[in-house]
């Protein structure tokens, strides 16, 4: 009966190894040319007093700067995008965002943002963030309160 | 015949009780009856000698077919150090892999931004009013849709 050939065994660590760096490696240079958009739909009412803890530290400022007493998180999606490559969102309420992230320097993110609602578009502004910044969209009416969203990109 | 038949042990009863006073009355039948019988002993006495002959070579082939089954068994069941550690690379990788390529869409961790610092470049809506609210450093900056005859 044949024997398995031990060469093949101790070949198998290093190239577990070689798998490891070329991932780790390919890690930074792909890094900075994406930016990570994750956006947080939020639905703001005065149905209750509750106040979604997946929202995280974010959770005392929407009360301070609202007149809401209910903050649930509806929904919330996070896309790696490339400069210039479109990502889209679907929203609560059948509204779509559309994100691109444009050219920038440094830490800096800037984002092209459409928010539709069908063929209405709600909102088109480009905004110009840092690294792990956060910035809020509100205002679209839903059920008996309003969307808010969190709009944030690394 | 039936002598033959009497030394395999396959005679009847009655023909053997037959056989037996056949035997006592012819000479030349009783030494053929006696040859016969004498035959089987003689066979395995030979065989038994020409098997203690054999036994020791017997012996050690064993004991080389046991001892190379067992270290054919030992072989499999004792892997060798690298083949022993060779998973902690693969399971460091496997682990990088999987934080690199999780599907983030999902996410569900909870918010902790670095920074408000948003620089809002341009604005502007077909069927709303925009409003931006900026209540200092410490707050997020806030685009408020006013929905038209809505909010």
């Amino acid at each position: 009966m044949p024997r398995p050939d031990p060469r093949g065994r101790a070949r198998a660590p290093a190239l577990s190894f070689l798998l490891l760096l070329l991932l780790l490696a390919a890690v930074p240079s792909e890094a900075a040319d994406t930016v990570s958009v994750d956006v947080g739909a939020v639905y703001a009412s005065n149905e209750g007093t509750s106040i979604d803890p997946a929202l995280g530290t974010i959770r005392g400022k929407l009360h301070s700067m609202f007149n809401y007493t209910s903050y649930r998180m509806l929904d919330r999606k996070r896309r790696t995008l490339s400069v210039g490559e479109e990502g889209e969102f679907e929203l609560p309420g059948r509204r779509t965002m559309r994100a691109t992230p444009l050219p920038a320097q440094g830490d800096k993110v800037r984002l092209s943002i459409q928010i539709s609602d069908g063929p209405r578009k709600l909102l088109t502004t480009t905004l110009g963030l840092r690294r792990g910044g956060m910035v809020l969209v509100g205002g679209p009416t839903h059920q008996a309160g309003v969307l808010i969203l969190i709009i944030s990109a690394e | 015949m039936n002598i033959e038949a009497k030394a395999d042990g396959l005679l009847p009863r009655e023909a053997e009780a037959e056989l037996a006073g056949h035997l006592a009355g012819c000479p030349a039948c009783a030494a053929e009856d006696a040859a016969i019988s004498a035959t089987g002993p003689v066979l395995r006495a030979l065989t038994g000698i020409r098997a203690m002959e054999k036994a020791p070579a017997l012996d050690a082939m064993c004991t080389r077919v046991r001892a190379g089954i067992e270290e054919s068994r030992e072989a499999r069941r004792r892997p060798s150090l690298i083949a022993r550690w060779v998973w902690i690379p693969a399971v460091v990788a496997l682990a990088v892999a999987a934080l690199l390529f999780y599907p983030a869409g999902t996410d569900r961790s909870p918010f902790h931004p670095s920074t408000f610092d948003v620089a809002v470049e341009d604005v502007e809506s077909e069927v709303a009013t925009v409003a931006l609210i900026d209540k200092g450093e410490d707050l997020p900056r806030v685009i408020w849709i006013i929905e038209d005859a809505k909010t």
